[in-house]
């Protein structure tokens, strides 16, 4: 059972913004809506670090617990989408999210009406899979090409992985064990415990899937 | 052949339907229009993106018809092309539908990037939608661009330029050229300008890495990127000096981080603390311009310790001993006081590149763009060569270049010294060269002025302001220059701005041929009334052709769209000018010309036939297109293919290098497999392995030049050092009959470089193993420049008066590349500049942009990312100076310039130094010049040209402009 | 996450209103209902012909692509 997850590598993330252009690209996301930036601390001195953030599409999501019209869902491959047509734009998934995922864009195809914009992990909507509506709302579905999400795809140093979280786990694990040195990613031992340890199982798919 | 592949439309779905420009037509149909203020909310676009005309591509017409369009039936084709953004080369997988281009998927097979992009590669496909793009020809009339048809464009300046012919000769024109256009439109550009009758052409490497293509050239043979970004996953320690690679060639990172994972070192010494110092074991903070005094502190280490390659230095280095002799001269305290570097941080570059090898170092514009440049570089070849590092896998100086192209176009392009493959402008060189054109030698003579100004190196592009403003008796040609062309060339990358502007007005005709109408269009409307006209050319995805990326690997392009709007292939536009101008049958004498469009492969062919010095010989359009459909056969470690039938042809990959990377000798038939790591000992010359070039006689001094004996490549017949291959060492060896009786006549009085059998180097290489320009020793010493021994100079305009004083610059030079050129004059004028202008002004890349910035900063899905230039300035200097982070400030400089930009408060710069990105223009010292492009055309993104204010000084070898080290002082605004 | 934070807040809370014989004012939530309509599966299209360990390999041997240790010394 597949279930999909986004690991940013800090150790590699050069802030190169492939991911974001690469994001734009794809869906055609318009100026000012933001699937996926790059967050950088210590900009400019020693202990600089990036990482690539877009929706990391909980298991247990906030958005979708505060969500007054129930417009989220997750997929069986553990990704959180919502219906355009549903949402009202009332932003409150905008406070819950602790990633600052959620977007709503002004003007464009994804922002009819102010409404919520986030990342799909390039999974479309509830639309007919790869269907003219779908594009036009959600941006396009690689999911169902057997494709992976552009932005890790195009990663210029491989840093941002997306794909079935065991998969990345073990492409994960072979860096830490040559380097030599612990796991350094943020939030992954949040997500997938200490990384002495094996690799915890992947949770099991809950809430309004 | 074709490299495409087709996908059924069923697995593309949605997205082309979405995405479908138009409905099935032709490509070449009128673009329809379309409400504009529909299209404004389609695309997002802000009140920056400007007007827009009536018409739009046909991509946007398509996408904003996606609700209509029908994708039943709809084939996506897929094009593999490369991105053109900088010189790694990164393969793109172009996915189009009717002629529209709809989505790009990354080539996991390409050894080079793995599928990997930046920013700019990521967002490759907005060259498909265009709507920035210069559309139609236009001319300045009365102030206000005015469309024009092509027909009349080419009339009314094809017969302006001839008028100046007439009156000034041929010299009065300049070219500048492109390192974007790819090696077929280089080279046929350098023989149009030859053709035309002038030296006087150039292209971006001249402001780029000419100093290292001098100064490594000379001192072992070829001046490129040794190794490889492949090849660095075989370092033990990366040095970067001068180099932001994790910014200017961002998958190189890949490589480079790969590396560090497994256990290699990183250092970056640079005045910034770049994004690349960020991923670094080490970071040295240097004062900006000093890395002589530093590298002499590296070495004074290294031999002192003993860390040096003896062995190595005795075969294989000339003047080894007298490098020693200076750097024992560089105590730490001398060191520190140049530099700013503490003696403990210099020992531990010196001790991390000596107890890790092979280890191997990166520079870019930060080494090279000093007056001093052509010796900085050759300090960093004198560290490799101290080491034993070069020639070694994992070794290597890798000189990471800019352009996509930029290689290609210094190797066959539209350089003002020398005729393609770097055979120089003597009369040999021009007599070879007009054999392989297939025109008659007295013929070309007749279309310059004079035999002595067709063997004259022409002025640089980093010059030709002053080829039009300088007093006519002191210049070193017959006219001034009346009319420039720039042909895919920004004009905010050269220095002095400011009195570019005044060039501008002095001229009679300019011309823009590009892509995008570029700040050269909106420079030249601000101060001019008439005389300017701009012709679109197409993008590198709307013709083909191959393209050199940094490692020598030479990959193809396919065709992804009919070119945009109505603009032409920039080899179609040299037809159109060379049958206006009287020479387009010389110009393709050996190549098919369909509807006025050259081909492409019929100019490589040409190439193939004649650039035997650095093995452009054996890349024949086959040979590329074979590489480029089977990139999964190749290792990207190695980048050799293990195994690998190609299936349409039945070729045989095994052990050829992804790209044939040059020199990959002989003749196509040869098969030779390209050269991963030049001078390399350790592998067979049919193999890729080499050694150091014979290229400067044989003894210097009473000492020899040639390596010693038992240094050679391995397996070659000559286990000593030799020289290169002529018709006579071949008939003393006895090897003259192993040539066929064709081969014999044409290589008769001929050497391996002139030989138009490809007989010699077959032979030698082949049936002897041994490397046709001989086994000679690398010099430490180039006895032929300036500085033979790299000497520290202070930069023209340095702040520091004392080391002016102990470290002055060159003498003036009366008539350099055509043109006097200050040194100490400026200097000593200028002695005491710290006083009024304390900062130290340098510059460079920022990833989302790239060279003048006109192309990306017109892409709203990279514009957005980067919406201000700006000036980074150290907490302290800001705080001295009443300045907080965001303020707008005026940065001035000596040259009377000032720009106004926005103040980046941060402690990536040190206190005195300040930097500013170099791909900003369209403001002019705080105008916005947004009505002086062509309505709809300008830049989504626009700011301050740091060029403006950037100041006099140019490298005392090829003229490289002093970019890197000049002087400021900042203030509020 | 959410739910230490929650719990967190539970206990600041309580703490900071024991004095006033308040109940804690935490809005605790309750997971509702998808109300929007039904999507399709990945794998229900010509290409996989609605067989999802079809779709499985091949995302997961996809997803190995974004190993470049696997293209180096495979």
């Amino acid at each position: 059972m597949a279930r999909m997850k986004f690991i940013c590598d800090a150790e590699r993330c050069i802030e190169c913004n492939g991911c974001v252009t690469a994001c734009k690209n794809e869906h055609e996301v318009p100026w000012g809506v933001n699937r996926r930036r790059v967050v950088t601390i210590n900009d400019g001195v020693p202990g600089e670090r990036s990482m690539s953030v877009a929706c990391m599409h909980c298991s247990d999501a906030p958005c979708m617990a505060v969500c007054p019209v129930d417009c989220f869902y997750r997929t069986d491959e553990g990704v959180v989408l919502h219906d355009k047509d549903l949402c009202i734009g009332c932003g409150y998934c905008f406070y819950a999210c602790p990633f600052g995922a959620p977007q709503f864009p002004q003007a464009g195809a994804f922002g009819l009406r102010g409404k919520m914009d986030k990342c799909t992990f390039c999974a479309g909507g509830p639309e007919a899979n790869s269907s003219e509506e779908e594009f036009r709302k959600y941006g396009r579905n690689r999911l169902a090409e057997g494709k992976l999400p552009l932005c890790a795809e195009v990663c210029s140093t491989k840093a941002l992985l997306g794909g079935d979280a065991d998969v990345l786990a073990d492409i994960y694990r072979q860096r830490v064990l040559t380097r030599g040195k612990g796991a350094e990613i943020w939030g992954w031992s949040t997500a997938y415990g200490k990384p002495d340890a094996p690799a915890a199982p992947a949770p099991s798919a809950g809430g309004k899937s | 052949m074709t490299l495409t592949r087709k996908l059924p439309a069923a697995e593309r779905g949605g997205r082309s339907a979405a995405r479908l420009a138009r409905p099935a037509q032709t490509a070449t149909s009128a673009p329809r229009t379309m409400d504009r203020r529909a299209f404004l909310k389609r695309s997002g676009m802000t009140a920056g993106a400007g007007a827009f005309a009536s018409a739009l591509p046909f991509s946007m017409v398509g996408r904003a018809e996606a609700s209509t369009a029908s994708a039943a039936g709809a084939k996506v084709e897929v094009k593999r092309t490369v991105c053109t953004h900088c010189s790694v080369g990164c393969a793109i997988d172009a996915e189009v539908v009717n002629g529209v281009w709809v989505g790009q998927e990354p080539v996991f097979d390409s050894p080079i990037n793995m599928g990997a992009h930046c920013a700019k590669g990521a967002s490759i496909r907005e060259h498909g939608h265009g709507e920035h793009r210069l559309r139609y020809p236009m001319k300045l009339v009365d102030g206000k661009w005015v469309r024009m048809s092509w027909d009349d464009a080419l009339n009314e300046v094809s017969a302006r330029l001839l008028k100046l012919r007439e009156e000034s000769g041929p010299d009065s024109v300049y070219w500048i050229g492109s390192s974007k256009h790819n090696n077929e439109q280089a080279y046929l550009l350098r023989k149009f300008v030859s053709m035309w009758g002038t030296n006087n052409c150039d292209h971006q490497a001249r402001i780029c890495h000419s100093t290292t293509v001098a100064g490594v050239a000379n001192t072992w043979g070829y001046g490129a990127m040794t190794n490889s970004y492949n090849d660095m996953q075989n370092s033990k320690a990366i040095f970067f000096m001068g180099s932001n690679a994790a910014e200017a060639h961002p998958v190189s990172l890949l490589h480079i981080l790969h590396a560090k994972e497994n256990g290699a070192k990183i250092i970056v010494a640079d005045p910034r603390f770049t994004r690349t110092a960020a991923k670094a074991d080490h970071f040295v903070r240097i004062r900006s311009g000093s890395d002589i005094a530093i590298l002499y502190g590296v070495l004074r280490h290294i031999f002192e310790n003993g860390w040096e390659d003896k062995k190595y230095i005795e075969d294989r280095v000339y003047g080894m001993d007298k490098i020693r002799d200076e750097a024992m001269k560089w105590t730490a305290d001398k060191v520190e006081e140049v530099s700013g570097v503490p003696d403990d941080q210099v020992k531990l570059i010196a001790e991390t590149m000596a107890k890790n090898k092979p280890s191997t170092v990166v520079w870019c514009m930060g080494q090279t763009q000093h007056t001093t440049g052509n010796a900085i570089v050759r300090m960093m070849c004198n560290l490799q060569l101290a080491l034993g590092n070069v020639g070694v896998a994992g070794g290597g100086t890798n000189i990471f270049r800019g352009h996509d192209n930029v290689q290609g176009a210094t190797d066959v392009g539209p350089n003002p010294d020398s005729l393609p493959g770097y055979y120089g402008i003597a009369t040999g060189s021009w007599k070879h060269w007009a054999n392989v054109w297939g025109v008659d030698y007295e013929w070309l003579k007749g279309r310059y002025a004079s035999q002595a100004l067709m063997e004259k190196s022409g002025i640089t592009v980093s010059r030709w302001i002053d080829g039009v403003t300088e007093k006519n008796e002191l210049i070193d040609q017959d006219p001034n220059l009346r009319a420039v062309v720039f042909w895919g060339h920004a004009p905010n990358s050269q220095t002095r701005g400011k009195d570019m502007l005044e060039a501008m007005k002095a001229l009679d005709t300019l011309v823009v041929i590009d892509p995008y109408p570029s700040a050269t269009a909106a420079m030249a409307a601000s101060a001019r009334k008439d005389g300017v006209y701009l012709l679109p050319a197409a993008t590198q995805f709307e013709t083909e052709g191959s393209c050199t990326a940094s490692n020598r690997s030479i990959q193809w392009r396919e065709k992804v769209i009919e070119p945009l709007w109505e603009s032409k292939p920039d080899h179609t536009i040299m037809y159109l000018f060379a049958q206006k101008f009287g020479f387009a049958e010389q110009l393709t004498k050996n190549v098919k010309v369909t509807n006025n469009e050259p081909s492409v492969e019929d100019i490589l062919r040409e190439i193939n036939r004649g650039t035997w010095t650095i093995g452009y010989t054996g890349q024949s359009p086959e040979r590329l297109k074979i590489h480029m459909r089977n990139m999964q056969v190749f290792d990207p470690k190695t980048l050799k293919a293990k195994g690998g039938i190609d299936k349409e042809t039945g070729y045989v990959l095994d052990g050829e290098y992804f790209g044939l990377p040059w020199p990959c000798y002989g003749t196509p038939e040869m098969k030779h497999p390209g050269s991963p790591n030049l001078y390399d000992t350790s592998k067979h010359v049919m193999d890729g392995g080499g050694n150091f070039r014979a290229n400067f006689g044989v003894e210097k001094d009473g000492a020899s030049l040639l390596a010693a004996d038992g240094s050679a490549s391995k397996g070659a017949d000559l286990q000593f050092g030799y020289p290169e291959f002529d018709h006579v060492l071949l008939k003393k060896l006895g090897w003259w009959e192993e040539l066929s009786e064709d081969e014999k006549k044409k290589a008769e009085g001929k050497n391996w470089k002139t030989d138009p059998s490809g007989g010699i180097i077959r032979v030698a290489m082949k049936n002897h193993g041994c490397h046709p320009f001989g086994n000679a020793k690398a010099r430490a010493v180039v006895w032929n420049f300036p500085d033979p021994v790299p000497v520290h100079r202070e930069p023209i305009f340095s702040p520091r008066a004392d080391l002016v004083a102990k470290y002055p610059t060159h003498e003036d030079k009366k008539a350099f590349w055509r043109l006097p050129t200050l040194y100490k004059s400026v200097q000593d004028q200028f002695a005491n500049v710290g006083k009024d202008y304390p900062l130290i002004m340098t510059s460079g890349r920022l990833v989302e942009y790239e060279g003048g910035g006109d192309e990306t900063r017109s892409n709203p899905w990279l514009a957005e990312l980067q919406q201000n230039m700006f000036v980074e300035i150290n907490p302290k200097a800001a705080n001295d100076r009443g300045i907080r982070d965001k303020d707008m400030v005026w940065v001035k400089s000596p040259s009377g310039a000032q720009i106004k930009v926005q103040a980046m408060v941060t402690e990536r710069v040190g206190p005195d130094t300040v930097f500013l990105p170099f791909h900003f223009a369209g403001h002019w010292m705080g105008k916005d010049l947004i009505d002086s492009y062509p309505e709809g055309a300008a830049p989504v993104v626009r700011g301050e040209a740091v060029n403006t204010a950037t100041t006099y000084g140019y490298d005392s070898v090829t003229m490289m402009q002093e970019t890197k080290t000049t002087v400021c002082q900042i203030m509020k605004a | 996450m959410k739910p230490l934070i929650a719990t967190a807040c539970v206990i600041a809370l309580a703490a900071g209103l024991a004095g006033c014989g308040e109940k804690s004012q935490v809005v605790v939530y309750k997971q509702g209902q998808y109300q929007g309509k039904a999507d399709g599966k990945p794998w229900d299209n010509e290409a996989f012909s609605g067989d999802k360990g079809n779709w499985e390999t091949a995302i997961k041997a996809r997803n190995q692509s974004q190993n470049e240790y696997r293209r180096i010394n495979g």
